[in-house]
């Protein structure tokens, strides 16, 4: 009978060991997939005149995992459509090609900026003011969904100081 | 014999100053082009003007006599441009600004002419332009005017439509497909500088160093 009690008990001991690890190991899974594994650094609108049929919004989405991650779309209300665009240079002749998608790659980042790579909001219900934020859902290939506050502001040149300090982590 | 000695000594200083004079009128600008850092000189006879006459964004006459007694920073633009345009034109605030810190020197004029007349009327680039600088003076007018005045140049653009998911490239002086409202254009992104003859003299090509440019231009200005 003792010997019984002892034998249940050790099981119980195990199995709750058991449990704690695996709830551990689920919840440090479940946190760097849908959390941390994707960053996204300085999101900003550049200011426009008020009759500005469309705007472009720039920022450095980081990604931290080792797969490769796509952004997919982006929504943002007040605007007609959002659309993924691309500005490239042939022979001098500065092309802007919408893109199915952004490409992330992995342990690295996507510099949307002005002349290269930018998330279009065409058909503003009106433009917003310097100094306003504008709220955009992204949506990425792995499932998750980002929502930034990207702020109106002047700035051609990006100040890139801050990126130096932002390691892959 | 002195006489006759002396007569070819004449003739020969006569017809040295003749080709310097010469030489200096028809200026290769080769001093000039080694102290710019960011400008191409374009300076040809080949690249001369046509007449044309457009409408600025108070909707007067905008042609050749609006370029002539005054240097011009001039680019060519669309304002359903998100993001070329946009940084073009603040490129162009930029050197303005640059200018005006130099108070000793005349600063010059600066324009935006559309390639866009049928969405970009007067009205709408007077909005538009004042926005990037109080003094910005936007362009609209004929299209086919425009595409003439585009030539000398060098600039270029066409139009980009979607059909079921497909580009389609309309080339300038094409008409759009019926039905057709929504296209985006494709095209160069120089800034020009025009001399106070009227005449395309400096492109800057992209991507624009405002700082750059705006010292290039003080340079121009002073050496013309």
């Amino acid at each position: 009978m003792f010997k019984t009690m002892k034998i249940t008990l050790l099981l119980l001991i195990l199995s709750l060991g058991a449990k704690v690890t695996f709830a551990m190991h689920h919840q440090h899974n479940s946190s760097h997939d849908h959390n941390v594994k994707l960053t996204i650094d300085e999101p900003w609108v550049r200011s426009a005149p008020a009759n500005a049929p469309m705007l472009g919004v720039f920022m450095q989405i980081h990604n931290h995992s080792d797969n490769d991650v796509k952004l997919l779309s982006a929504d943002a209300k007040g605007y007609q459509s959002v659309e993924l665009h691309r500005t490239m240079e042939h022979h001098g002749v500065m092309r802007m090609i919408k893109q199915d998608f952004m490409p992330i790659a992995a342990n690295n980042q996507l510099n949307i900026k002005p002349g290269s790579w930018h998330i279009m909001l065409i058909g503003p219900d009106s433009v917003p003011s310097e100094g306003q934020s504008v709220t955009l859902m992204l949506n990425f290939d792995n499932g998750t969904s980002k929502t930034v506050h990207a702020l109106v502001k002047k700035g051609v040149k990006m100040q890139h100081q801050h990126n130096k300090h932002m390691g892959h982590h | 014999m002195r006489k006759s000695t002396l007569s070819i000594a004449v003739v020969f200083i006569i017809a040295v100053i003749i080709s310097v004079y010469q030489v200096n009128t028809q200026k290769n600008y080769s001093d000039l082009k080694k102290q710019l850092s960011v400008s191409h000189i374009l300076h040809k006879t080949d690249k001369v003007l046509l007449d044309f006459s457009l409408l600025d964004h108070n909707r007067q006459i905008f042609d050749n006599d609006r370029l002539t007694d005054q240097w011009t920073v001039l680019t060519f633009i669309y304002t359903h441009c998100p993001d070329v345009c946009p940084t073009a034109l603040m490129d162009m605030s930029a050197i303005k600004i640059a200018l005006e810190s130099k108070q000793s020197e005349s600063v010059p004029q600066f324009v935006a002419i559309t390639f866009d007349p049928k969405r970009d009327t007067p009205e709408v680039l007077k909005t538009y332009m004042t926005y990037f600088d109080k003094d910005f003076i936007g362009v609209s007018g004929e299209q086919k005017q425009i595409d003439q005045l585009i030539k000398p140049f060098g600039a270029y653009y066409e139009r980009s439509i979607d059909v079921d998911g497909k580009t389609v490239i309309i080339p300038n002086g094409a008409d759009l497909p019926k039905g057709v409202s929504n296209y985006s254009i494709n095209h160069t992104a120089w800034l020009y500088l025009i001399s106070p003859d009227g005449e395309i003299f400096a492109g800057f090509p992209t991507p624009h160093k405002p700082k750059a440019i705006a010292k290039d231009i003080s340079l121009m200005m002073s050496q013309y």
